[in-house]
């Protein structure tokens, strides 16, 4: 055991407090850093050196302090049931964003919307019944009835430009994917390398976390980390990114709403995802970008969107059979062929029925306000087209039993949403609660990794005091 | 497991926990701001369903007010026109029995009768072609604007209406109300009618003949017009009932929508309130808890 041995010790000592000190600043630093995980410095002591040889055994005491390395202090398993969750909460909040957005554009109940259209045009028949030779009622009522068709057509371009929203906002979510999944693989690139040369990636291995994060809520990714240093990403069974190779996802479908929610559904225009390089289908389990694809389905596969369009046409169709039917029956007070069978309503044929329903006569007269036979003047066939609001297949019933269900659907979508987003907030409070930086807790480190710097240097006075005895006060003998 | 509580987590928690808050307040402030507690289906599937077919009914029966004002206009004008052909053809009547005393009626007061008997015709067929904005309430479908055409056309006294096409009025979903009057049953078409009958009387008086049996015939035509009058009678006390039943309805039905989507103003305010203090607290704690570190405490 060398004279100097302790002054190393001491030495070694000043440096690892001095590495410890700088971590606890580097985690104050970073206390409020999105992502950051708290660091420690793994001390460790050194060993006493030992006499090379069979059976040996250290000689004295330790030889001082090292810092082995600075870690991660994240937990894999937290961070993972954060991912889940984000996912499935992401996916829920989608969902319910597609039906708040659909609801908002029926306006019910109100004295405003689709419903009080239907009820006005009913009652202008009453009126036309009321007074069959008044030409402003007729007026009034082809008024009232290019109202209710304006407002169908309205509400189907509302869900139309909603439909065309969704499919943008999946478009770019899927570039975003995309751009985050080489970032993921370009990190995996360079941990691996900082990792491989013995430094610390921690910085990188965070920003690698938060990325992975970011993905779970976009596409559902879950993340399985490998022996070196790297993280695979997988989404719906493949690799997002293996290593530091990334594979990219595409939207696939038509522009159109009307081609892609088409029934019966046709394949090459269906919205769907799929791998860029194999071309084989991607199914999502969560993420955003799930809910969103979903909301673009057609009718036959659920998609929400789709659903209410269909539920659209179905109304313009049944007001304009239900009319056309009583009508074509009436009488008008136009000179023949135009004294009956008449339609009231028609519709644009390359159009869909809720955007191609249009009244069909111009001219007040061609209103068939009665029975033929009764008179010039009856006006029980409009009467009679004034009833067809009653009873349970009636237009007005099949429009209250949509909003109903939208009503029912929504508030569902709303509270599982709201479940959901409670759960991953656990989650990650949880996750939170690991990772996070605590100032007291640093400053207490602070003050022990000060404390035992202070002491090192005592130490270091002590020996230097020592030697100092030994060297200038002793041998003065016959000095 | 006791969890690791750091500034960070409390500050998220803390606003999460506000931002709950805040979120509770602005919706209990939209509802007070608009006065209802439905303003989107899903806020109250159920809810939404019938205020949408409440106001489908009140929409039905505010139109079933306007169609029951328009048949009691209707069936006004023709129990005042029945009423005055009754007591024009009561004075025809008494005209009759005044000429069928021949002895004391010298030919020159047989004329001055036949004359106002020719006026009472007139009048019947004026009467008879009483009309409601325009149209003829003696034949309810016509397009002609009268319900008779009148003695010197080609077709004498001929009836414009259609037998069996009837003009109603529609007061509920299951009920109409005829709101014209069958003017060949009330006064008679063509050669039977009680124009026709009044003109070969007037003819008879002239002629000088005796007119004593003419007034059975007038009483049938009288007997004939005054069951049509009750009839006009109860279906216009129909009407006047259901109109103030429809209003009485109309009434319920606003009430009822009020107390599905309308908010109770007390009780919300009471919630907003509640909402507030419990919001300034959480605020006031996350000061309280966000501000202290060690450092505050260590030299």
């Amino acid at each position: 055991m060398s004279t100097f041995s302790g002054l190393s010790t001491a030495l070694s000592s000043l440096n690892a407090q001095r590495q410890a000190l700088q971590v606890s600043g580097q985690n104050i630093a970073n206390a409020n850093t999105v992502g950051y995980t708290r660091q420690r410095a793994d001390l460790q002591s050194v060993d006493a050196t030992s006499v090379p040889s069979l059976f040996s055994t250290p000689l004295g005491p330790g030889n001082g302090v090292s810092a082995v390395g600075i870690a991660r202090l994240g937990d894999d398993f937290l961070d993972a049931r954060l991912r889940t969750q984000t996912s499935q909460a992401s996916f829920a909040s989608a969902n319910a964003t597609t039906y708040t957005r659909l609801e908002s554009v029926v306006t019910e109940p109100s004295d405003t919307g689709l419903a009080s259209g239907l009820q006005q045009f009913w009652t202008a028949w009453e009126d036309v019944a009321n007074a069959p030779d008044s030409g402003a009622t007729r007026t009034a009522l082809m008024g009232k009835a290019t109202v209710l068709t304006n407002q169908i057509s309205d509400t189907y371009r509302a869900y139309e430009g909603q439909w065309t929203q969704a499919r943008t906002e999946a478009v770019a979510t899927v570039s975003q994917v995309n751009t985050l999944a080489s970032s993921v693989a370009d990190l995996n690139n360079q941990i691996r390398g900082v990792l491989v040369s013995g430094g610390s990636a921690n910085e990188l291995v965070d920003k690698r976390s938060v990325i992975i994060t970011q993905l779970s809520g976009l596409v559902g990714a879950s993340a399985r980390a490998m022996p070196d240093g790297t993280v695979n990403v997988m989404v719906g069974g493949n690799p997002l990114v293996s290593g530091d190779r990334a594979q990219a996802i595409e939207l696939d479908g038509s522009f159109a709403m009307s081609a892609a929610t088409a029934e019966p559904p046709v394949a090459t225009d269906v919205i769907r995802l799929s791998w860029s390089t194999t071309g084989t289908a991607l199914n999502l389990e969560g993420g955003s970008l799930a809910g969103t694809v979903s909301s673009l389905q057609p009718a036959s596969s659920g998609g929400p969107i789709a659903s209410a369009v269909g539920k659209l046409n179905d109304l313009a169709t049944s007001v304009a059979t239900a009319v056309n039917t009583v009508h074509a029956g009436g009488q008008t007070l136009a000179a023949p062929p135009n004294d009956t069978g008449v339609a009231f309503f028609s519709f644009t044929a390359s159009l869909p029925a809720a955007l191609g329903l249009k009244v069909a006569i111009t001219d007040p007269n061609m209103v068939a306000a009665g029975n033929p036979g009764d008179g010039t003047l009856d006006g029980s066939t409009a009467d009679q087209i004034s009833q067809l609001r009653e009873g349970t297949a009636s237009p007005d019933a099949g429009w209250r039993n949509f909003v109903t269900d939208l009503g029912v659907a929504s508030a569902a979508a709303t509270r599982r949403s709201s479940v959901a987003e409670t759960t991953r907030a656990s989650a990650e409070n949880l996750q939170m609660s690991n990772a996070s930086v605590d100032v007291d807790e640093e400053m207490t480190n602070m003050l022990s990794f000060q404390r035992a710097y202070e002491g090192s240097a005592r130490v270091l006075t002590a020996i230097d005091q020592m030697l100092d005895t030994l060297i200038n006060r002793t041998g003065l003998v016959g000095r | 497991m006791i969890s690791r509580v750091t500034q960070q987590t409390i500050q998220h928690s803390a606003l999460a926990g506000l931002q709950t808050n805040l979120g509770k307040v602005s919706d209990l402030q939209a509802r007070m701001s608009s006065g209802k507690k439905i303003t989107k289906p899903s806020d109250d599937p159920s809810g939404s369903a019938r205020t949408m077919a409440l106001r489908a009914d009140k929409a039905a029966a505010t139109q079933a007010t306007r169609n029951a004002d328009d048949g009691i206009a209707w069936l006004g004008t023709t129990d005042n026109a029945m009423q005055s052909s009754i007591t024009a053809l009561r004075r025809a009547r008494d005209l009759t029995v005044q000429a069928a005393s021949s002895g004391s009626v010298g030919a020159s007061s047989r004329e001055a009768i036949a004359t106002e008997i020719d006026g009472i015709r007139d009048q019947l067929l004026d009467l008879a072609n009483s009309t409601v904005q325009g149209r003829a309430v003696f034949a309810g479908t016509t397009g002609d604007g009268k319900a008779f055409d009148d003695g010197s056309s080609a077709t004498p006294y001929a009836w414009h209406g259609t037998a069996g096409a009837t003009v109603e009025r529609r007061l509920s979903p299951d009920a109409t109300v005829r709101v014209d009057s069958d003017g060949a049953a009330a006064f008679g078409q063509g050669a039977t009618s009680v124009f026709a009958m009044l003109d070969s009387l007037s003819a008879d008086l002239r002629g000088g003949a005796e007119v004593s049996g003419r007034l059975s015939d007038i009483d049938t035509k009288l007997n004939g017009m005054l069951s049509q009058v009750a009839n006009v009678g109860i279906r216009y006390k129909q009407v006047d009932d259901a109109k103030t039943a429809i209003t009485a309805k109309i009434q319920d039905t606003k009430s009822n929508i009020s107390g599905i989507e309308d908010i109770d103003l007390a009780e919300t305010i009471m919630e907003l309130n509640m909402q507030q203090v419990a919001y300034q607290g959480a605020l006031g704690s996350a000061a309280k808890v966000l501000q202290p570190t060690l450092m505050d405490f260590l030299r």
